[in-house]
C-alpha cells in the first residue's frame, strides 16, 4: 500500500510529467488558457494513460519482450496507442455520447501526445509490475491536470498584467511555466519522508 | 559475402516483421470490425440543414453557431425557419424546403445605428489620448464626446462587422443597410448599446437617438438629439412612439408611417429609412460608392417625404 501511495504520489508532484519530464508541452500550452478546456484536455490525458498501460504492459511482457524483441517497443506502442484512442473513440460515440461530448475534440488531439507515449515506456524501464503500472500512469494524468490547472490559473494572472512588447504572448508563458517548474523542485524529497 | 548475412539473419527479420505485420493487421481488422459495429446511422437531414445554413457563425439565431441551429431544426427543439438573418428569405425557403414546412414570411433586418451626433452636431469635453476603441474610451469618463449617450466613433462595430456594412465618418458609425445582413455582431460590440436591429422596410421611423438627459442638457450637447419635448408623442395617431422617460421610441411594429412625427420634431432627431433596391428580397447586393466617404448613410436620410409607402 505505501508503495502504491509513494508511486502515485511521486509521478504527481516529484517526476509530474509536464514540470519534471517535460513531456507533452504542446497540450499544456495550447488548453491551459481556461479551466473549462483544460478540464477535458485532462480527463482525456487520464483516461487514455490508464488504457493505453493496461493494453501496452501485457503486449510488451507476453509478446515482444519472449521474442526477443524490446526494440521494437516504441514502433508498437504508438501503433496500439493510435488504434486504441481510436477505437475507443467509435465505441464512445455511439456507446457513452455524453463521455464522447465531454472529452470532444481532444481524445484524437492526444493520440500522438508524448505524455502518453512517455507514460507507458517508463512504465517499462522502471521495470514496475503491472498493478504498479497502471498507478503510476493514473498518477501522472493527475500530475498532468495539477499542472495544467495551476498553470491556467498562472496564465490569467499574465494576461491581464502589463508585459512589454517582446515578451508578449509565448515568450512570457514560457518563462511563467518555467517558474511553476522550478516551484516544482521543491516536492524533491519529499515524498521518501512524507511516507515514513 | 553479403548474400550469406542476409541468408543468416533472415529469421531475426522475419520475426519482428511478421509481428509488427500480425498486430498491425490485428489492429486494422478490429478497428473496421468497431466501426462497422458501432457505425452511426449518418443524418442526411443535419448535413443537409448544415449546407443550408450560411456558416457566418454570428449567433444571431440565439444559438451558439449554424451547428447548433441545425441541430435544434433537426431534433424539432426549434421549428421556426426564420431565424438566420445573414441567409435571408433564401435560407429560410431552402430550409422550409428541407424541413417540409411552409416557406415562412420573412421580415429583413438591418442593424440600426441610434445616434446621429457627427462632429458637426456635437463637441468634445476633452482630448482622448488612450487606446482607441470604443470600449477603453467608454472607460475612460464615458468617452470624450459632449453626448455621453452618443456615438464615441472608434469602430469597435466597424471592427466586428463581417461584411465591411460599418464606416466611420464624421466621428460616428453609420450603416450600409445594402451590405447589412443583420447578423446582430455589432450590437454586442457597441459599448453604448446604440445599435438595434429595425425591419428593413421602405418606411422604418426611428428616434434616432438614445439620449436620456433632460432637454436643455441635450440642447446644449448635441444639436440633433431627443428633447424630450413629447411632440411626436403626440401626434402619433397610432400609439406608435412611446416617452422612455424624457426619450421618445417608436414601434416599429405599430407605426404606421403617417409621417407626422418627421414633421413636428423640432430638432430632427426622427429618421426614416430609405427604400430599397427595386424588385429584391431585402438584400440587393450592390455596394456602397467608396468615393465620397463623409457623406451619411445612403439609408438614413432625414426629412424626406416626397415618396409615400407603398
Amino acid at each position: 500500500m505505501k508503495e502504491v501511495l509513494i508511486i502515485l504520489f511521486s509521478a504527481i508532484l516529484v517526476d509530474n510529467f509536464v514540470l519534471s519530464r517535460f513531456l507533452g508541452i504542446c497540450p499544456f500550452l495550447g488548453v491551459s488558457k481556461n479551466l473549462k478546456t483544460a478540464m477535458g484536455m485532462s480527463m482525456s490525458v487520464i483516461f487514455v494513460m490508464v488504457l493505453a498501460t493496461v493494453i501496452t504492459w501485457p503486449i510488451y511482457h507476453l509478446l515482444l519482450l519472449p521474442n526477443d524483441l524490446a526494440y521494437l517497443q516504441t514502433m508498437i506502442f504508438i501503433l496500439v496507442i493510435a488504434s486504441l484512442v481510436q477505437l475507443i473513440e467509435i465505441f464512445l460515440k455511439k456507446a457513452v455520447p455524453p463521455l464522447y461530448k465531454a472529452l470532444g475534440v481532444f481524445l484524437p488531439l492526444i493520440t500522438t501526445n508524448c505524455a502518453i507515449l512517455g507514460v507507458t515506456i517508463l512504465n517499462i524501464d522502471e521495470t514496475y509490475g503491472f498493478g504498479s503500472s497502471i498507478v503510476n500512469s493514473l498518477g501522472a494524468g493527475l500530475g498532468f491536470m495539477l499542472a495544467l490547472f495551476l498553470f491556467a490559473g498562472v496564465r490569467r494572472k499574465v494576461d491581464q498584467a502589463n508585459v512589454p512588447k517582446f515578451f508578449k504572448g509565448l515568450p512570457i508563458t514560457l518563462v511563467s511555466a518555467a517558474l511553476v517548474s522550478i516551484s516544482f523542485f521543491g516536492f524533491k524529497g519529499l515524498i521518501e519522508n512524507i511516507f515514513k | 559475402m553479403l548474400f550469406t548475412v542476409v541468408l543468416i539473419s533472415l529469421p531475426a527479420i522475419l520475426i519482428p516483421v511478421g509481428i509488427a505485420a500480425a498486430i498491425a493487421l490485428i489492429l486494422g481488422i478490429v478497428l473496421v470490425i468497431a466501426s462497422k459495429v458501432f457505425a452511426l446511422p449518418v443524418d442526411q437531414t443535419l448535413e443537409e440543414v448544415r449546407s443550408a445554413l450560411p456558416g457566418v457563425n454570428c449567433g444571431a439565431c440565439g444559438y451558439s453557431g449554424c451547428d447548433g441551429y441545425a441541430q435544434a431544426l433537426r431534433d424539432g427543439q426549434d421549428t421556426d425557419v426564420s431565424k438566420c438573418s445573414p441567409g435571408g428569405s433564401d435560407t429560410a425557403a431552402e430550409l422550409a424546403a428541407i424541413l417540409g414546412q411552409a416557406v415562412p414570411s420573412f421580415t429583413p433586418k438591418v442593424a440600426y445605428i441610434h445616434c446621429q451626433g457627427t462632429t458637426d452636431h456635437t463637441s468634445k469635453r476633452f482630448a482622448y489620448h488612450g487606446v482607441e476603441t470604443c470600449a477603453a474610451a467608454q472607460n475612460t469618463f464615458s468617452g470624450p464626446n459632449s453626448c455621453t449617450y452618443g456615438c464615441i466613433g472608434f469602430g469597435d462595430c466597424a471592427a466586428v462587422c463581417p461584411y465591411g456594412a460599418i464606416y466611420i465618418s464624421k466621428g460616428i458609425a453609420h450603416i450600409d443597410s445594402h451590405l447589412c445582413r443583420a447578423c446582430t455582431l455589432c450590437v454586442a460590440a457597441c459599448p453604448k448599446n446604440l445599435i438595434e436591429m429595425m425591419p428593413k422596410h421602405y418606411n422604418a421611423y426611428t428616434v434616432t437617438c438614445k439620449n436620456k438627459w433632460p432637454g436643455g442638457q441635450t440642447r446644449k450637447n448635441c444639436t440633433v438629439g431627443c428633447i424630450g419635448c413629447r411632440r411626436c408623442f403626440k401626434v402619433c395617431p397610432s400609439g406608435a412612439i412611446t416617452m422612455d422617460g424624457p426619450l421618445a421610441v417608436i414601434d416599429p411594429n405599430l407605426c404606421t408611417h403617417c409621417n407626422k412625427c418627421l414633421e413636428v420634431c423640432p430638432t430632427h432627431a426622427i429618421l426614416r429609412g430609405l427604400p430599397l433596391a427595386e424588385g429584391t428580397d431585402g438584400y440587393p447586393k450592390r455596394s456602397r460608392q467608396e468615393d465620397d466617404p463623409v457623406t451619411p448613410a445612403p439609408a438614413l436620410v432625414s426629412g424626406q417625404t416626397t415618396q409615400s409607402d407603398a
